[in-house]
């Protein structure tokens, strides 16, 4: 990629030697992470700008850049340090790539497997394992739906722990996208009475059981109020979260009239041997501290065909998942021919999560 | 008198007109969700993703039942005592008259319906042993076990076709794999008992206190 297409600055960090080898900062050889350029050669806007739209010169660029040196400058240290190894200065060459990237959303295909290299080879640096991660497009004709069984499910929460380990959720504040609500016979969807965090035999005599998660709203309300553009509608209906890009507002949380997004109050600690190393960037790679998280129909399962975690745990059958847009899909049939309800439909956020019973 | 017919026709014009532009949509613009699935689907022209790499392994059968086709697991080879003949080389009414003979299968007992409705021989083939029987006698293929259920489980047979009862098997996208009734019940003995939840969230008890 040339120079002139970059929507973010870089730096060389003394790295100029692997430069003439034709490799870069990330350790490809290919243009993929954006590294092979001249420092601070910056006419594209950056993420903010693509945004915004806003017009900018070569000096409101070098303003930007005085300002961000303050981030920088601990990379920068380390470029020019003796002592400090290689691997050091490509880590700090691809903190500094990353610090400065673009909103996923506005990204070009070349820029997301830039992103995701740099984010694959940071965890190498950082751990030596090994993980693989996807920047996979929405396909085309498929529309993501979901529906649930409320007769069928019997509050197993078979689901609950195949998201968490799926996901990557974390283990310390016991986050989980899923809710499994029991609710008493006879008082209808009360989910005031309804317990979410049971623990007897399930089934309970008189009761029956409904899953709530996010429900991805063909008209989401929580992607209207985000004020960075950070959460967003997929052209396949899924609605997802550029982690890097999130300012940790809360404002989607508060929308939500499902109560679907969760928060990390803090940094999300996964056993290495339990982490899910097949990943997605708008998925279940690793948060930090303080952006929101929620459930994506664990895209880097459905984009590569296969049903999500908790569709596949589930042993009652309660969960069906498909593709909106085939006609003979079971998804539609049940839409269909089953007597199907969503939640709160009176809102207009359209779910793409139906209800039904047998 | 002229100037106020004109006057009115002005103002016909600008009505309709005015209703065609504003009811106008832009092309990704539906009403719902229903709309938009409808116009979408419309010239569906299936996918580029399979499920075939995923099924893999899996022994699958292709069946058809009313407009719906789909794949089943094959159930034959996963039977562990299959076929009958290999051990029972006399017909069923001939074992039963022996006179030293030993009480076979001694590990099931059916606990499915009730004796006036259904005894071994409701479903095994007394006369073929290696296959099953509907209840009028016609030979049903261990394979297509799911035509016996279907024979009193009329809904659920339905839904099943339909794919809104049972499981489908690791992929969404098409050709469809569904699972068949005895991957999940066990035809002795199909109730399920209660058990505990797979888990408990302690640190949710913690901040609502």
């Amino acid at each position: 990629m040339s120079s002139n297409d970059k929507k973010w600055f870089s730096l060389d960090l003394g790295n100029k030697k692997k430069q003439e080898s034709s490799s870069c900062g990330c350790g490809k050889s290919s243009s993929g992470c954006n590294s092979h350029n001249k420092p601070i050669q910056e006419k594209q806007p950056d993420g903010f700008d693509q945004v915004f739209n806003v017009k900018m010169d070569r000096r409101t660029a070098f303003k930007k850049l005085t300002a961000s040196l303050a981030i920088g400058a601990g990379a920068i240290s380390t470029s020019c340090s003796v002592v400090a190894g290689d691997e050091t200065k490509e880590k700090s060459q691809i903190e500094w790539e990353e610090q400065f990237k673009g909103n996923y959303k506005l990204m070009t295909d070349e820029e997301k497997k830039g992103t995701v290299d740099r984010l694959v080879r940071s965890y190498q640096l950082r751990t030596g394992k090994n993980i693989s991660m996807s920047s996979k497009n929405a396909e085309e004709d498929v529309l993501f739906g979901y529906a649930f069984n409320i007769s069928k499910c019997q509050g197993y929460m078979d689901c609950v722990s195949a998201c968490v380990e799926e996901n990557n959720q974390d283990r310390n504040s016991q986050m989980e996208y899923i809710r499994i609500h029991e609710m008493k016979d006879g008082k209808g969807f009360n989910f005031n009475e309804a317990d979410d965090n049971y623990y007897h035999e399930v089934p309970a005599e008189g009761h029956f059981y409904m899953g709530t998660q996010c429900f991805h709203c063909d008209n989401p309300p929580c992607v209207d109020v985000c004020p960075v553009q950070a959460t967003w509608r997929e052209d396949d209906g899924l609605v997802v979260i550029d982690y890097d890009w999130c300012i940790g507002c809360r404002y989607c949380m508060a929308a939500c009239p499902y109560d679907g997004r969760r928060f990390n109050w803090s940094k999300p600690e996964v056993p290495e041997v339990e982490v899910n190393k097949d990943q997605h960037y708008l998925g279940n790679r690793m948060r930090k501290k303080g952006v929101m998280e929620k459930c994506t129909f664990c895209v880097q399962r459905s984009r590569a065909g296969k049903n999500p975690a908790c569709v596949e745990a589930c042993p009652t059958g309660s969960r069906i998942f498909g593709n909106l847009l085939d006609p003979n899909s079971t998804i539609r049939w049940v839409i269909e021919n089953k007597k199907v309800f969503r939640l709160k439909e009176d809102l207009g956020t359209e779910p793409k999560f139906w209800y039904f019973m047998d | 008198m002229k100037k106020n017919y004109h006057f009115i026709y002005i103002i016909c014009v600008l009505l309709i007109s005015s209703t065609i532009i504003s009811c106008k949509h832009k092309e990704d613009d539906y009403h719902n969700i229903k709309d938009a699935i409808d116009a979408k689907s419309k010239n569906y022209d299936g996918i580029s993703i399979s499920s075939e790499e995923f099924i893999g392994d899996i022994n699958t059968i292709e069946i058809t039942e009313g407009e719906h086709t789909f794949l089943i697991p094959e159930r034959k080879s996963q039977i562990k005592s299959y076929a009958c003949t290999e051990c029972h080389t006399k017909d069923l009414d001939q074992m039963q008259n022996l006179k030293d003979s030993k009480k076979a299968h001694w590990d099931i007992s059916i606990n499915h319906a009730d004796d006036k409705t259904m005894n071994c021989i409701t479903c095994h083939n007394a006369k073929k042993i290696d296959d099953l029987t509907s209840i009028t006698g016609t030979s049903i293929d261990f394979n297509n076990s799911y035509q016996l259920c279907s024979q009193c489980h009329t809904r659920q047979f339905e839904d099943w076709k339909g794919g809104a009862h049972g499981k489908i098997l690791e992929s969404w996208a098409p050709p469809r794999a569904s699972m068949t009734c005895v991957n999940c019940h066990n035809p002795h003995d199909p109730h399920f008992e209660t058990k505990w939840p797979d888990r408990f969230n302690t640190q949710k008890v913690k901040e609502r206190d």
